[in-house]
């Protein structure tokens, strides 16, 4: 896996703070280059604060097999593709 | 009771390093010559923070950036990034009040922690906890000194470095205190120590059995007080909250300022990241400050009490100006500085009648162009007055803040 850390447009559904999936933050696709990657699964998710500077860390799966990390960074609400 | 001394290790390099680690740069800059330094085209170029190997090529904090090149050729020179060591310090101080609502602040990296449930093993333990937390949660290592008291549990933070916790009560004084030079003690300079040193003192011990009497003859109260200290005893009293007494910032100019209008402006640009700072811990001041110093270093510095509290970038400068025209006498100007104090949390303001009309509008506006500072960087919006000049739109930006203890009091 390669570490980019680029900022990209991600599509993401923001789970209302109830139900099931109660303040769940999913994200759906996002756009690498000219191509458009969806999200199978989403393996896992954590925090990072490194040094105070909170990402939401979400490790995804693509075609069953491809690994992408994306984080979210609650203070400049960016998305990055962090590794691939 | 117990006290705990917390202080980031090498601070702006760490939290830089940090920084750089989460996104994802491919270098550790702890791990090779390097230090954090301002820009070098103009004369704030000096070493702000530095390596473990930095400082094995005898580069000092406050060293030019120029000596310190010599004295290292391929030392690397990583600008600062106050933003991300304003947040680093805050969340630090946020995750330590979990521990103890008695934590005072001692400057953007070091603070004290007071306990009155703790045994001394139970405190250890505690500080080998926050320690390893630190370094897990938010990716930098920290130092922890336990002591009775604010003095000796500083001491104690500073045995060794990095990523350790000590301990230094009374009764271990004379084993783990006494044998370190004098220069050492908290508040001992490198003038004391030459003249410390010429009395025969040079060990903490050493000064620890002076005859007091003779210290206050020769250095006055300030003999008293490191006499005390090398005995570790310590009558400062605990100090939690508001963390921060006052925020300034001053620079040393590129020329010598001889025109009103320059001067003025370079106030603006000083006022500028004051006033933001000043918003970022979310208080407001009451005396606004100015300080000058010529070209032959003579240095006055003036004050005014407002009657009311606020954080606005206009009013600040504006009453600025008004104190900086009435005690300029004309002559060159080599440093300009600028602060404020008399700070209270802004949620405790009143308004005031005697604020001008503009006033609530130019809140609004400051916290808009704070927004937009933060999101696009410093520069994104500049004063009409800086554009097409030659003077930097923000000046300063070093934690120049009198923090409480930063005074020869602890
Ligand atoms: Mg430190």
């Amino acid at each position: 896996m390669k570490i980019l850390n680029e900022p990209i447009k991600v599509m993401v559904i923001f789970h209302p703070n109830k139900g099931l999936e109660s303040g769940k933050i999913e994200p759906v696709k996002f756009r690498l280059e000219d191509q458009v990657v969806r999200i199978q699964k989403i393996q896992k998710i954590y925090e990072e604060n490194i040094i105070g500077n909170k990402r939401i860390v979400f490790v995804c799966q693509h075609n069953g097999k491809d690994i992408y990390e994306l984080k979210y960074e609650t203070d400049s609400k960016t998305w990055y593709l962090f590794k691939k | 009771m117990i006290v705990m001394h917390i202080d980031v290790n090498s601070a702006f390099l760490s939290w830089t390093a940090a920084y750089e680690q989460q996104q994802g740069i491919d270098r550790d800059i702890r791990k090779v010559a390097s230090v954090i330094g301002g820009n070098e085209q103009n004369r704030h170029g000096i070493v702000l923070a530095r390596s473990i190997l930095a400082k094995k090529f005898k580069i000092q904090t406050g060293m030019s950036l120029m000596e310190a090149r010599r004295q290292c050729p391929n030392l690397l020179v990583v600008p600062p990034d106050y933003q991300v060591y304003v947040r680093a310090s805050k969340t630090l101080r946020e995750y330590l009040y979990k521990f103890t609502p008695d934590v005072e602040v001692f400057s953007i990296d070091e603070c004290f922690l007071r306990f009155t449930d703790l045994n001394k093993e139970e405190a250890l333990s505690l500080a080998c906890k926050i320690k390893e937390d630190v370094k897990n949660i938010f990716g930098y290592t920290i130092n922890i000194g336990i002591s009775k008291n604010k003095l000796l549990a500083k001491m104690a933070g500073n045995f060794e470095k990095p990523d350790k916790c000590h301990t230094c009560f009374p009764e271990e004084i004379k084993e783990k205190l006494w044998p370190l030079p004098v220069e050492d003690l908290f508040m001992v300079g490198r003038k004391t120590k030459v003249k410390l040193n010429r009395w025969g003192i040079y060990t903490i011990g050493d000064l620890a059995k002076t005859d007091p009497n003779l210290l206050f003859k020769s250095i006055g109260v300030y003999g008293h007080m490191i006499y005390a200290y090398a005995n570790g005893i310590d009558g400062s009293i605990f100090k939690a909250s508001p963390p921060i007494k006052s925020v300034g910032n001053s620079s040393t100019l590129k020329f010598d300022v001889i025109d009103t209008e320059i001067a003025h402006a370079i106030i603006l640009s000083l006022v500028e990241m004051t006033a933001w700072r000043l918003r970022e811990a979310e208080m407001m001041c009451k005396v606004v400050s100015v300080g000058i110093k010529d070209k032959d270093f003579n240095y006055i510095s003036r004050q005014k009490k407002l009657p009311y509290f606020t954080d606005c970038t206009k009013d600040i400068y504006k009453n600025i100006c008004a104190l900086f025209d009435k005690n300029w006498d004309s002559r060159p100007i080599r440093q300009l500085g600028v602060s404020v104090s008399g700070l209270e949390f802004a949620k405790f303001q009143q308004l005031s009648m005697l604020k001008d009309k503009n006033l609530l509008k130019n809140e609004k506006l400051d916290k808009v162009i704070d927004s937009i500072r933060e999101k696009y960087g410093d520069t994104a919006v500049i004063r009409g007055i800086f554009a097409n000049s030659e003077l930097s739109p923000i000046l300063g930006g070093y934690p120049d803040d009198e923090y409480p203890g930063m005074s020869s009091i602890l």
